[in-house]
């Protein structure tokens, strides 16, 4: 390829944040290159992220949910699980969804180009693939390179030491496996393993599980597997990982380490991600770089280069796939001329474990932190009449009401499909409502988001479902 | 030595409009430098000393206030004057310092905007108290911050009570507080200061967890994008972009009690979401609230010019036309007037003075007069009767306070005057003018005029006016309505005399009549005083005695 004319814009990274913004501004009328450096769209969430894994973990609760049958005398006697089959299956999803993406990139006439792409100027980006080396002058850009796992390093090259994207490739099941890193990510690999008979241990270096969540939604997670899994250790730190013919070995230091060393079949390595933001030749576009390599951007995604934009991992935390599809229409609309800026309030996070735990703005920790004075209204799950027959009783949902404004500012859920039910409180709080406008919508009966409009009850001292002595 | 601005009086950021020098120029004392130009005339500003121009400063178009610098002077040695036996290594010099004066030339130019840079930062910031209706002299009856504390934009700062209601006075902007100018008890009205805040910054990191940093436009290397970028990749800040609404206060937006959808249109509007008054239920922000903002703001910014206009009219579509500039004081003096006339409510009272004596007077004197150089005018003898006029009617030499509330009567009488230049009209201003007698004012009144003509009125010249005539008796014409030279009350226009026939009871004697116009400030003065001092100021100009006589 030699040099084409200058793009209007170019899209570095083909995330669900990069296609996003590539599709939303091509819709806007740019002419946009989108640039991937794996063979097919989608980047870590359809392709080595959320997806496979939510296939996985919807394998992982069909087989506990045919366990837990029993108790209400079903029988399905222990299941025969054909790792091939389910292999090819999830691989099947995956497939289907990029190709989906492929077409799309193809109706709005956005040019795919795949190879690794580099600044080497303001206005330049070398494309480096197998076929060669090309350069792309664009007018804008919008940087969605997103996130790698983070390395520990100095840690020994195995096939039996893998991070979550080996973790999802389910090349065999290991008799057990340590998880290091008791994150949303590691808890929930830990929650497929698990359900395929693997024993399961975590580490985490923390105090806590899931950290950033509250204690008391955590805390029906944590008690449902401290049962199953071979062992919790909180507080704990890996000293140090050796690949051993009988196994990895692994060496612990801390509150809830084990006096010796153990050996584990395979180790996953859950420690979070990292940002690309040092491996996109920012330095020769200008691109201001944090020290933890996320890209500085404004309320607008621009960069500290106005017509460079980023967005996804590569520009914070959360890491979250729809807060990069967020970001990505914002500075597709900005590239294009419109006035739009990044004004959501709150991003609402999920852990897709079983049970699920999900949390959307201020956390309770938080508020205390922060000194921010609030209403809480609680609602347990063991009073939801849906809940039971669905067969758990460990649910709960909270909500957090700003004591001054009664708006409500936080919510958290712990119980099945809580990842489902937080998005009412996310719009509750985009919205402003407060107690009276939540618990005054009808909520249909028997589902599980009562359990929003019951807390909203306790917080107005209008709940009929507990009793609750007056205060 | 450094040539710096002199003393300008009451003006500043004053315009240059020539540079009469350049580097290695030789200059005497008192030659011009360079000419300015205030609202009210032009002037040169003359060398203070002899010399050789080292450096000039300033450019054609730079703005400058008392004490900038002008040109740096060699001085000469006083023998340098007298020995001319060195004009080859003058010369010399001359070459060079031209020479270097061409290199230096970039470096000044950036000093032609001296303003531009602090605008950028952040400026204590004046809170005054809102017009509060009809109400004035408001007791403060609580203040509700303390000096430190940190307040948000339409926070409360003072709690006011009027005899119908008690107010708070908001503050416009978030910050802190650096200073309280009121106490519990002060009374204060409309305008006065309420406290200076020390504005905040306008990005507070996002609750959200993006990581958020102020960022600084980078225009240089920008400017290597290709150009034709949909909105052009350099004016891309939105906030900067948008002055009309002003500067988004993103804290506050984050707090508006406004869903996503409002927000977006806040954001396509420019609109400050924190500004906006929520008329919603619930105290919701509504899409009305923000157009209906968008309204106000939009009302308030054209208020000043908000008069039905002129048609505009392609005059070349009837025949032929010239376009002819405005002059540089045309082009000031037009807009005030313009302020004047709308703002002050006029009255123009007419008599005809009787100065038949006063002619005799001034003719058996005007020859003496000539002789020792001084031009005897009508117009001195008008002043010294405007001079005694106005020893007895006060309210004539007074102006409105800025809030409209008092009368700031001046016990000086320094008299304008409005002379008819090449480049315009301009007012030279006589001072002290109670302390001259009719051949000192005439003497000054000529002084002045010729350096009117000349452009050589100082700052001193034109300001400081109490009261100014406007004399077209030697033109011709009879009344007229002059426009009063604000915030002067009253100006008092002159005609060309000629004789009539009035009747004294008995019978009809020519007498020299001199038409006298007199505009006044309806709302300072009423038609009864007007005419008082119109009807006094007639009576005394036909008292040649009073006139002549010897100042006190």
């Amino acid at each position: 390829m030699t040099k084409p004319t200058p793009v209007d814009l170019v899209v570095l990274g083909a995330g669900p944040g990069g296609y996003t913004a590539a599709f939303r501004a091509a819709d806007l009328g740019m002419n946009v290159t989108l640039v991937e450096r794996w063979p097919t769209l989608g980047g870590v969430c359809l392709n080595v992220g959320c997806i496979p894994s939510k296939a996985l973990l919807h394998a992982a609760r069909v087989l506990e949910e045919a366990k837990e049958s029993a108790d209400f005398g079903i029988d399905f006697g222990k299941p025969e699980i054909d790792l091939g089959k389910l292999r090819n299956w999830k691989e099947g999803i995956v497939g289907k969804l990029t190709d989906g993406l492929k077409s799309l990139a193809k109706q709005r006439k956005v040019t795919v180009i795949h190879g690794t792409g580099l600044f080497t100027g303001p206005n330049t980006l070398s494309v480096e693939s197998e076929d060669g080396k090309s350069e792309i002058e664009f007018k804008q850009c919008i940087v969605a390179a997103g996130s790698e796992p983070t390395k520990i390093p100095g840690l020994v090259e195995d096939p039996r030491i893998m991070d979550s994207t080996g973790a999802l490739d389910l090349k065999d099941l290991p008799k057990n496996l340590l998880v290091v890193g008791g994150g949303i990510i590691g808890l929930e690999m830990a929650t497929v393993y698990e359900a395929l008979g693997v024993e399961v241990s975590v580490v985490e270096l923390t105090e806590t599980l899931m950290p950033g969540c509250d204690r008391d939604l955590v805390k029906p997670l944590q008690k449902r597997i401290a049962s199953r899994y071979q062992a919790i250790m909180l507080g704990t730190k890996v000293t140090s990982i050796e690949a051993e013919e009988s196994g990895i070995r692994v060496s612990f230091e801390g509150k809830q380490a084990p006096d010796d060393s153990q050996i584990y079949d395979c180790v996953l390595v859950a420690v979070g991600r990292r940002s690309n933001g040092n491996a996109i030749g920012a330095d020769a576009a200008g691109i201001d770089v944090d020290q933890q390599g996320f890209l500085t951007v404004d309320k607008q995604m621009r960069t500290s280069r106005p017509h460079i934009f980023a967005i996804g991992d590569i520009v914070g935390q959360p890491m979250l796939a729809h807060k990069a599809t967020h970001e990505g229409k914002v500075a597709a609309e900005v590239a294009s001329g419109l006035k739009t800026h990044f004004d959501a309030r709150v991003v609402p996070s999920v852990a897709y474990t079983d049970p699920e735990v999900a949390w959307v703005g201020v956390t309770e920790d938080q508020a205390k932190a922060e000194g921010i004075g609030y209403e809480k209204g609680s609602f347990p799950w063991a009073a939801s009449g849906r809940s039971l027959a669905l067969g758990r009783s460990e649910g709960m949902t909270k909500l957090l009401f700003d004591k001054e404004s009664g708006q409500l500012i936080g919510a958290g859920i712990v119980g099945t499909s809580a990842g489902d039910l937080i998005s009412e409180a996310a719009l509750a709080i985009e919205l402003g409502c407060d107690a009276a406008d939540i618990g005054l919508t009808i909520h249909p009966h028997p589902t599980l988001s009562e359990t929003l409009a019951f807390s909203a009850e306790v917080a107005e001292g209008t709940i009929t479902d507990l009793y609750l002595p007056r205060k | 030595m450094d040539v710096t601005v002199p003393d300008l009086g009451e003006f500043s950021d004053v315009e240059v409009i020539e540079v009469l020098v350049k580097a290695g120029d030789v200059v005497g004392v008192e030659d011009s430098l360079i000419t300015l130009e205030t609202d009210k005339a032009t002037m040169d500003v003359p060398s203070p000393a002899a010399g050789k121009v080292s450096e000039v400063k300033v450019d054609a178009g730079s703005v400058v206030s008392s004490g900038d610098l002008i040109v740096v002077l060699e001085s000469e040695e006083p023998k340098a004057e007298e020995t001319n036996d060195q004009p080859a290594r003058e010369s010399a010099e001359v070459e060079e310092s031209a020479g270097s004066a061409a290199d230096s030339e970039p470096k000044f130019k950036p000093d032609a905007e001296p303003a531009a840079e602090p605008a950028a930062k952040a400026e204590p910031r004046l809170v005054n108290v809102p017009d509060l209706g009809d109400f004035s002299d408001v007791e403060v009856i609580e203040v509700l911050v303390a000096v430190g504390d940190e307040v948000e934009a339409e926070q409360g700062l003072i709690m006011l009570e009027t005899d119908k209601a008690t107010m708070d006075v908001p503050t416009p902007v978030a910050g802190s507080i650096q200073e309280l100018k009121v106490k519990v008890g002060s009374r204060i009205n409309p305008g006065d200061a309420v406290a200076l805040i020390l504005p905040s910054a306008a990005d507070a990191p996002a609750d959200n967890g993006t990581t958020e940093s102020p960022r600084q436009p980078a225009p240089a290397n920008v400017a290597d994008a290709p150009p034709s970028a949909p909105p052009g990749p350099v004016a891309f800040d939105q906030t900067t972009a948008l002055p009309a609404v002003g500067v988004v206060d993103e804290t506050a937006f984050s707090r508006a009690h406004a869903s996503p959808s409002i927000r977006k249109l806040a954001r396509e509007l420019g609109v400050d979401l924190g500004r906006v008054r929520a008329g919603g239920r619930k105290g919701r922000v509504t899409s009305d609230d923000v157009k209906a903002f968008v309204k106000r703001t939009l009302k308030e910014g054209i208020a000043g010019s908000a008069l039905p206009e002129v048609p505009t009219v392609d005059f070349a579509k009837f025949g032929p036309v010239e376009e002819v500039k405005l002059s540089r004081i045309q082009k000031i003096s037009g807009p005030r007037l313009h302020a004047s006339w709308v703002n002050l409510p006029h009255v123009t009272q007419h008599d005809d003075a009787d100065i038949t004596e006063l002619e005799k007077k001034r003719q058996s004197l005007k020859a003496d007069a000539q002789s020792k150089n001084v031009k005897l005018t009508p117009l001195a003898f008008i002043m010294r009767a405007v001079v005694l006029t106005l020893a007895e009617f006060p309210q004539f030499r007074s102006s409105l306070s800025a809030d409209g509330q008092k009368l700031i009567v001046k016990d000086y009488y320094h008299l304008g005057f409005a002379a008819d230049t090449p480049k315009g009209l301009v007012v030279p201003v006589i001072r002290d003018a109670d302390s001259k007698d009719v051949y000192e004012l005439a003497e000054a009144l000529g002084e002045l005029s010729s350096r009117a003509r000349d452009s050589k009125l100082g700052a001193d010249d034109v300001q400081g006016g109490v009261f100014t005539i406007s004399s077209l008796g030697g033109i011709g014409g009879s009344y007229f309505t002059p426009i009063i030279n604000a915030p002067e009350v009253a100006i008092l226009g002159v005609s060309r005399s000629s004789f009539k026939p009035i009747y004294d009871g008995t019978e009809f004697s020519p007498r020299l009549m001199l038409p006298l116009s007199l505009s006044y400030d309806h709302r300072v003065i009423d038609g009864a005083q007007a005419a008082r001092f119109i009807t006094r100021l007639s009576e005394t100009l036909g008292q040649v005695d009073r006139l002549m006589a010897a100042l006190p």
